[in-house]
């Protein structure tokens, strides 16, 4: 994916905003890209913005409310919907017009309010297999992730402390991001003393949810530097879907297969080896990644599922200071999910935003410093996830 | 079954899922004559990639399993979910069966520390809320394998 360069991104901070609507939010998020880009409204050729669930049959649409503010012009827009893979698929599907030739210049947007407290179910029929666990068992997103961390204490011996490292590392970060809902450090004990939600997860664990927008104006490479002096290449942007024989206790399912002839998070591990061999480049060459820290059991399940070490090794990378900006593999340097608040339809622009930051020097105080490479990474819900490789 | 609920109407709180009315309730799963894959409910169908023949049959789960994993969910999830009363921490279980499929569902019967990774547990049913008729509105749950 050589031939298409991030000229522009641009953010609405992360938080809650009851008296704006999500195409108030994701019009600033567009803006600022545009603005970022050095570009005009009428330069862009096609718009990918990703489907707000929530939002009713306006938000299926969410694209067409975005260029009803915007000023309509009759250009293409795709809306997709891939759950917490929903923006990065806009990304992907706009560099996908570029490619194609379609576009020399297109948008991608992901703008949500996402429901306070657990997500809720999305209908009351049977025949949605999703409803099933809401009404039966009342097993929350968070119930998945307490399962399916207890097995990963049991097998590998990962301890609270672990999991409350991971939520002290991510606010020292958060707490320097602008556009973070939380900006407020942590500490061990405090993540430890906070109430059990879904044992053996605390609250302060699991990323809240919040309403936020992000977008990045993607072009041509070989006219990227028409606008943008300092231009960010895609190394690859791919979507992956679940293999069979995934033990992966999986969002929206009432069972999983006993007998494991899959990885763990295949979906998410489908995703990063088709990033890796799309950029011809492997984990090592990964100077720091945006994963999707929706708790900690994820911060610590994603750095191996994404192949930065084996398994059970995670916990070490993180006691040894090894996931730390400063360290070989800084992991959420934004703060993450767990700082920003899950915005389920708009985290994963906000993870690319912050690769752009990253990649072109301007991340300031949470910098990591000569960053060439970097990945984000998204969870995704009944077994779909996005991965993209961005340099400079 | 106490004498209270004897004397109320059971309904399942929606039908196909598990057997019913039963004095042995099982869970209903879905397995491929040809591919052998067996997933639950038996509206969620699977199949390997390469299995050419599909041919399905309706499959009843053993009526015991070993529990894989657990959590407690410590606050009210949302109201799609209903109970009676003031909402109090319940146990949540994967339960692995022999037939090559585990299954989540509500643990029922033991408290939450007694819970091991690996224990015997079996199926039952039981009420989950009294509906609008007054009826006690069914679900399967998971109990430990009494000794």
């Amino acid at each position: 994916m050589k031939e298409v360069a991030v000229i522009g991104v641009g953010m609405h901070p992360w938080g809650k905003y009851p008296d704006k609507t999500f195409v108030d939010l994701g019009v600033t998020a567009a803006n600022a890209a545009l603005k970022d880009a050095g570009v005009e409204w009428k330069d862009v050729q096609s718009v990918a913005s990703g489907v707000y669930q929530w939002g009713g049959g306006a938000g299926i649409v969410s694209g067409q409310q975005l260029a009803a503010q915007m000023g309509e012009r009759g250009i293409p827009i795709t809306n997709i919907s891939n759950m917490c893979a929903t923006a990065t698929s806009a990304f992907r599907m706009a560099c996908l017009e570029v490619i194609a030739g379609a576009s020399d210049i297109a948008l991608a947007i992901g703008l949500d309010m996402s429901p306070i407290g657990f997500l809720p179910a999305l209908s009351e029929d049977p025949k949605d297999i999703d409803f099933l666990r809401w009404r039966m068992i009342g097993l929350t997103n968070p119930g998945y992730w307490a399962m399916e961390c207890r097995k990963r204490m049991d097998m590998y011996g990962t301890t609270k402390i672990h999991l409350a490292k991971a939520k002290a590392l991510t606010s020292k970060y958060g707490k320097l991001n602008p556009y973070a809902r939380y900006k407020r450090e942590f500490n061990i004990e405090e993540v430890l003393n906070s109430p059990v939600v879904c044992d053996p997860l605390h609250l302060f664990m699991i990323c809240a949810t919040s309403d936020g927008a992000a977008a990045a104006v993607v072009c041509r490479a070989e006219i990227a530097k028409n606008f943008q002096s300092k231009p960010v290449y895609v190394s690859a942007a791919t979507l992956g879907s679940s293999l069979f024989g995934d033990p992966t206790a999986r969002l929206g399912l009432l069972a999983a297969p006993a007998k494991q002839e899959a990885p763990l998070l295949s979906e998410s591990v489908s995703a990063a080896n088709q990033a890796y061999k799309m950029a011809g480049i492997g984990p090592e060459d990964i100077d720091f990644v945006e994963l999707p820290d929706n708790s900690s059991w994820h911060y610590l399940q994603y750095i191996e599922s994404l192949g930065f070490c084996g398994p059970g090794e995670a916990d070490g990378m993180l006691d040894r200071g090894e996931t730390a900006i400063g360290g070989k593999l800084p992991v959420c340097p934004s703060g993450g999910i767990g700082a920003m608040g899950e915005a389920v339809n708009a985290s994963g622009l906000a993870q690319i935003c912050e690769l752009v930051s990253q990649l072109r020097g301007q991340s300031g105080a949470r910098q990591v410093e000569g960053a060439k490479v970097g990945m984000a990474q998204t969870y995704g819900m009944l077994g779909n996830s996005a991965c993209a490789i961005l340099k400079v | 079954m106490s004498p209270e609920s004897a004397q109320k109407k059971q309904v399942p709180t929606i039908g196909g899922l598990f057997t019913w009315p039963s004095s042995d309730p099982r869970l209903i799963g879905i397995r491929c004559k040809s591919c052998g894959t067996c997933s639950f409910p038996k509206t969620y169908i699977k199949h390997r990639p390469d299995c050419k023949q599909p041919e399905l049959e309706e499959v009843l789960l053993s009526k015991r399993g070993k529990l894989s994993t657990y959590t407690v969910q410590h606050y009210p999830p949302p109201p799609t979910f209903k109970y009676d009363g003031d909402f109090a921490p319940y146990a949540i279980g994967e339960v692995a069966f022999p037939e090559g499929v585990e299954v989540f569902g509500i643990i029922t019967g033991c408290k939450p520390e007694e819970l091991k990774m690996g224990m015997n547990m079996e199926v039952i049913v039981e009420k989950l809320y009294t509906n609008e008729k007054g009826e006690e509105s069914l679900t399967w749950k998971f109990r430990p394998v009494s000794k």
